[in-house]
């Protein structure tokens, strides 16, 4: 066939969403990556660091952010997102909403005056909530495009129609407050979605306290905690004194193989519990960590080993046991109450931090996606697909990876994207 | 050396692009702040850093050098790193034979995002080579014996017996020889250490016998060796034709340094 | 010889720069260096002002070498590069010099500091500059074809992918037939398709497939070369064929460990799931009472790992057992019971429905099978259970193949511990190998379920056709030149190279390095530890290194 292949539209900037741009990209296929965040990067820059490696995630996920920026064949339509998919496969029209940022992006240059005059603060969503945010503001420092974005429902502006201080101080004359958000219609040949996951939120799990606790986290604060550009400058402080942590109780399965929550297993809960008391340990060797597990699934390549480590050099004790229910002492120490299945004895354990592993969902507002695309969902709101076509939704020529399909660990996620891609690649270069 | 007060030491660092230079960035980015003592050389991978580089930066004087790498495990080039701690090693062991502290030396591992890590590494080993004072502070040389002591250590480590032993190192100690042989990381480092011995003090010799003839016991006073040590390495010196005789004083032979290297 | 002739470009940054540095010194300083003989402060070099200035002085000026000092190289020595090319200069005699991001911005209170600082990072980049040369990038021709070696459920998916894009491809298989691991299957979970039926689905698809070669009872002999370039060798019914490949995909599966002298292994009364499906497609399972033991030969000292797919396995079996036998009673013996995800929590859940009884086990009270019953220690119930059975299953690991290595070392890639293919990097290049041009997927890079391994091949697929889609990979020339004068053969080289881009060959003047230009990363591992020292590396030379060792005491006399 002599003609161009069509361009891929990528629904997502997360790490598969990235990884299936860089892929088509590199094969000389035109791919939109769309993310509705004001940069990519996704969950994965949101962590500390990745099991079984240990290895720092945002280093290692910083290089892909570049070469997405630069790469020839990748427009990148951030603060964006796809309302609508009409056509078939080989042959799509989307329609995009892209939301103003009303920051000029060739001229922005995140020097960060216009930050540090803004006189609003609000809680940061990429720090979830554990620190707060100017209404002008990074999405996060290493982002990707590295520039400023104004959150209108916040800006004095916006919502009195007063302030724009930031306007003054920026000296590229880069803030733009009649931007428009506008609508553009892309002609693709196939879609591939890699929306990721949300955290389940547990405060409708009253008995373990989250939201009423100040010492009760869930397992992303967690991470934004001990990272060293977060919140805490990586030092695992109490919430509710700043007091270091030195016991913690992971709790398992908050939320997940649960028939009134969520029956499915979140897959990588059982290893990110084990690298966060790790990581623990590595910041204070006088930390002392136990995960309150039902089955332990460590089936990865090196995640067995991984989690013998943690028992052997971590002080990481694993116990079996489903927790009933966390309370408080006067001190604001969590007190876990669990049933310890080996000898069938209820018990308690009073913690400095308790972290819930709560289960991988899917975005809030999916079904609103999947009606957008005219794809199906599973009884969970995850993609649906077919184990024998793993990556195919149920309209021809939309493919799906990553979290949003299933939950599953990076390594996958990866693999998939980059399935997706030639799934994509078969499609348009037919 | 005299002790300067409000002594500023001069700093070079060696940082490679995916981590520690990253790591440096980001410090710079989140606004921590270190003093301005160091100045940093960018690297695709600490690898890259010869430890002959290392000594050439005392030699023309600074007081400190850091180099840094990827942790262990992360090297974006897999095995760089490791490659680089073990010939920093070297590097090390011949600053204590010159006589200088391995502490002007520092050789440590910095992530893309570690920031203020990177800061507070720099601000500490700031402060140690103050304390450690000007180069050569620690001894008792003049600057001239100083520089020509590291000349000899820099020629030292390029010789090919010690790089290709030190490259070697994991090979031999991690997995076998072609006997089949396993070597234990204490022998490998006492063989090491003594043929570093042994390099450093031909050069020494050698370098002490560049502009004029001396006899071994000539030479053994200029180097502060005793002359039998001085006749042996002599001997091997001889045999690999790096040296000549060219006169007879009495019954001393005086050597000189011939072509070669 | 051309005279050298810089040119230095000051960034203010706005007031990121300029509000804790003298740019205007610096600029002023600049011009005072040796070969300097522009220089100019910029608001925003980076700005297509600031671009257009240091194009429009390249022109006017006959610069042959470029120096910005500003921001960071990481992120803008590309789009420097670009533009010394568009105005004719090789973009590699272009300097960058990092006075914000470490200097302006990690030294705010001190500006003379800062600013002294500064004027020696701008030394030594100048001094650098200088001694840059011009380099090409390296372009090696790919060869449109790709090889997948193993015809199982991956490698016949990844093969077909390639070949629908377009690509030839060779597919090799060992055996008489390809199906691997499934021609020994009955029916596959979670949806109990049978996996005879898949085969033939596939292996029609692939017969059918005009690009698609595939070569049975074949196996490779030799591979050489690099990426794009590979010369494989495949030896077929004792006749060798040669392909040239441009990328080799690597699906050859596993084996399933057979657990001689374990748990009274006999492979009648007491034998493994495999052993057992071929049972059930045969229809002979005529067990009453059947216990499956979990985890038998893994998850211990000697093979550490836990095999993924033995628990979903056993289930599954299970399952099937109680559909044709309902009142079997079935006992799985278990330590975790790993059925991760939606779709195999949800299998697990179904499972326990048809009334199979589950005991858990302790790792430090196995099983024991004696005659006629098992007995283990419930450690739910605390007590010890003496369970009788017509059949006993084992649930053994999967483990690499005994070639495994073998092909491993014909290829140049890794192994890990246990024999399964090494991956470029674990987390972000699960299908990659660091050698380019290689690829694994399937239970040869680690047990997979089915849908794993169909989308580990499809992944495989998309990273191996990028060289065959372009045609071309190119290298940034950061690569080693050997002066074979000084080399004496020795291989140090060849061994501190992970990427296997530098090799020792014979040649007319004895055993000489050389270098793979298209493999090289340029990380300078080997240069830095040449005993002969006959390595320099491009673009970041000795000499180039040493230029920028200034002391202060000369910048600040």
């Amino acid at each position: 066939m002599d003609e161009k292949p069509k361009a891929v539209l990528v629904v997502g900037g997360g790490i598969a969403g990235i990884q299936a741009a860089l892929d088509l990209g590199d094969m000389g296929i035109k791919v939109h990556l769309v993310e509705r965040r004001p940069s990519i990067g996704g969950r994965m820059a949101q962590l500390d660091k990745t099991f079984p490696t240990n290895d720092c995630s945002i280093c290692i996920l910083a290089p892909k952010l570049a070469d997405c920026f630069r790469h020839p064949n990748i427009t990148l339509h951030t603060l964006s997102e796809v309302k609508e998919v009409k056509g078939q496969m080989g042959d799509f029209s989307v329609k995009l909403r892209k939301y103003a940022r009303f920051v000029k992006e060739k001229e922005c240059v995140n020097c960060g005056e216009c930050t540090a005059k803004c006189p609003v603060k609000v809680p940061d969503e990429f720090d979830m909530g554990l620190r707060n945010r100017k209404a002008i503001y990074p999405y996060y420092l290493q982002g990707v495009p590295a520039v400023m974005t104004i959150d209108r429902e916040n800006c004095l502006y916006f919502t009195k129609g007063v302030c724009r201080i930031c306007e003054k101080f920026c000296t590229r004359e880069a803030i733009d407050f009649e931007q428009k958000d506008t609508d553009v219609t892309l002609q693709v040949g196939a879609i591939i979605v890699a929306t990721g996951f949300d955290p389940y939120d547990p405060s409708g799990i009253s008995q373990y306290g989250y939201k009423r606790y100040s010492n009760v986290t869930i397992s992303l604060e967690y991470e934004r905690l001990i990272c060293a550009s977060g919140p805490t400058g990586g030092r695992l402080l109490r919430p509710s004194d700043n007091k270091p942590a030195e016991k913690i109780a992971f709790v398992q399965c908050v939320g997940s193989r649960d028939f009134k929550n969520n029956p499915y297993c979140s897959s990588v809960c059982c290893m990110h519990a084990t690298k966060e008391a790790m990581l623990a340990h590595e910041h204070d060797p006088k930390v002392k960590s136990y995960i309150f597990y039902m089955d332990l699934r460590a089936a990865g390549k090196g995640f067995q080993e991984y989690v013998a480590r943690g028992e052997r050099e971590y002080n990481i004790s694993y116990i079996r046991g489903r927790v009933a229910k966390i309370t408080e002492d006067h001190d604001k120490r969590p007190t876990v109450w669990y049933e310890e299945t080996q000898s069938s004895k209820t018990k308690k354990m009073t913690v400095d931090l308790a972290v819930l592993a709560t289960s991988l969902m899917p975005r809030r507002d999916v079904k609103e996606l999947a009606k957008a695309l005219g794809v199906e969902l599973d009884e969970y709101s995850f993609f649906k697909t077919d184990p024998l076509n793993p990556l195919d939704t149920t309209r021809p020529g939309i493919f799906v990876c990553g979290c949003c399909r299933e939950p599953t660990d990076i390594p996958e996620s990866v693999a998939q994207a980059s399935g997706a891609a030639e799934r994509a690649a078969e499609t348009v270069m037919r | 050396m005299t002790l300067q007060k409000n002594f500023e030491p001069d700093i070079l660092g060696f940082l490679c692009n995916w981590c520690s230079y990253a790591g440096a960035d980001l410090a710079g980015v989140s606004r921590f702040q270190y003093p301005p003592n160091i100045r940093i050389i960018r690297v695709m991978c600490s690898a890259r850093v010869d430890p002959t580089i290392v000594l050439e930066v005392f030699i023309r004087g600074l007081d400190g050098v850091m180099v840094l790498g990827c942790h262990l495990g992360t090297c974006h080039y897999m095995t760089g790193n490791y490659y680089m701690e073990r010939r920093m090693k070297m590097a090390k062991n011949v600053l204590k034979k010159v006589g200088l502290s391995p502490e002007r030396l520092l050789v440590d591992w910095v992530s893309a995002a570690e920031g203020e890590r990177f800061a507070t590494l720099v601000r500490e080993f700031t402060e140690k080579v103050k304390k450690l004072g000007p180069l050569g502070q620690e001894t008792d040389l003049k600057l001239e014996q100083l520089k020509t002591r590291l000349t000899a250590a820099k020629d030292a480590l390029a010789q090919q017996r010690i790089r290709w032993l030190v490259g070697r190192e994991r090979e031999l100690v991690e997995d076998k020889n072609v006997f089949g042989e396993k070597v234990s990381q204490e022998e490998f480092d006492e063989l090491m250490f003594q043929t570093i011995e042994k390099e450093f003090a031909k050069r020494r010799i050698l370098l002490s016998i560049e502009e004029e003839a001396l006899s071994v016991r000539e030479i053994a006073q200029k180097v502060g060796a005793s002359p039998r040590d001085v006749l042996r390495n002599m001997v091997s010196l001889e045999r690999d034709g790096l040296v000549s005789v060219v006169g007879i004083e009495g019954n001393s032979p005086k050597y000189r340094r011939a072509g070669g290297s | 010889m051309n005279e050298v002739r810089v040119g230095v470009f000051v960034c203010h940054c706005g007031t990121n720069i300029g509000g804790f540095l003298d740019v205007p010194e610096l600029a002023k300083y600049a011009l005072s260096l040796p070969h300097v003989v522009f220089s100019k402060d910029n608001r925003y070099t980076c700005s297509e002002a600031g671009l257009t200035e240091i194009k429009s002085a390249i022109a006017e000026k006959k610069l042959n070498r470029v120096v910005v000092a500003s921001c960071t190289p990481r992120t803008h020595e590309p789009l420097f590069r670009s533009t010394c090319k568009e105005a004719g200069l090789n973009p590699y005699l272009f300097q960058f010099v990092n006075i914000r991001d470490q200097c302006s911005w990690v030294h705010m209170q001190d500006r003379e500091r800062a600013t002294e600082k500064a004027k020696a990072l701008i030394r030594m980049g100048a001094a650098r500059a200088v001694l840059l040369e011009p380099l090409e990038e390296i372009e090696v021709e790919v060869s449109p074809c790709a090889l997948v070696i193993g015809g199982g459920i991956a490698g016949m998916t990844c093969a077909l992918s390639l070949a629908n894009r377009g690509f030839e491809v060779k597919l090799v298989e060992k055996e008489d037939r390809l199906g691997g691991t499934l021609n020994n299957l009955y029916k596959l979970y979670p949806t109990h398709e049978e996996a005879s039926r898949l085969v033939q689905v596939k292996t029609k698809e692939v017969e059918k497939n005009p690009k698609l070669e595939v070569l049975t009872s074949s196996e490779v002999k030799e591979v050489e070369g690099f990426v794009g370039n590979y010369d494989v060798t495949v030896r077929q019914g004792g006749k060798d064929r040669l392909f040239k490949a441009g990328v080799i995909i690597v699906a050859t599966g596993a084996e399933t460990l057979k657990p001689v002298g374990m748990y009274g292994y006999d492979g009648e009364k007491v034998v493994t799931q495999l052993e057992l499906e071929r049972m059930l497609k045969e229809g002979r399972v005529n067990a009453d009472k059947i216990v499956m033991i979990q985890c038998v030969g893994s998850r211990n000292e000697k093979r550490a790992y836990c095999s993924k797919v033995c628990c979903l396995t056993a289930l599954k079996n299970a399952v099937l057992i109680k559909e044709t036998n309902p009142d079997a009673q079935v006992f799985v013996l278990y330590r975790d019971m790993v059925t991760q995800g939606t779709k195999y929590e949800d299998y697990y859940g179904k499972a326990r429905e048809t009334g199979i009884t589950f005991i858990k086990y302790l790792p430090e009270r196995q099983p024991v099978v004696e005659n006629g019953s098992v007995r283990v220690y419930d450690e739910l119930l605390g007590e010890e259970l003496i369970l009788p059975y017509d059949l006993v299953v084992l649930s053994t690991p999967m483990v690499a193949h005994e070639d495994s290595r073998d092909l491993a070392q014909k290829l140049k890639v890794p192994v890990d511990e246990n024999g399964f293919f090494l991956e470029a990097h674990v987390k972000l290049r699960p299908v990659d190998f660091a050698t380019d041009g290689i690829y694994v997927c399937g239970c040869g890079h680690w047990p997979a379920n089915v849908d794993e391994s169909v989308f580990q091949a499809y992944g495989a697929a998309s990273r191996a056709s990028i060289p065959i889609s372009v045609g071309r990979v190119k290298t940034e020339p950061l690569i080693p030149l050997v002066n074979e004068d000084g080399c004496s053969g020795c291989g140090l080289c060849e061994l501190t190279c992970p990427f296997k881009a530098i090799q020792v060959e014979v040649t007319e003047k004895g055993r000489k390095a050389k270098v793979v230009a298209a493999s090289c990363k340029g990380c300078g591992a080997c240069g830095a530890g040449c005993p002969q020292m006959a390595i320099t590396m491009q673009h970041f030379t000795d000499k180039q290194l040493i230029a920028q060792v200034i002391p202060l005491a000369e910048v600040i006399p």
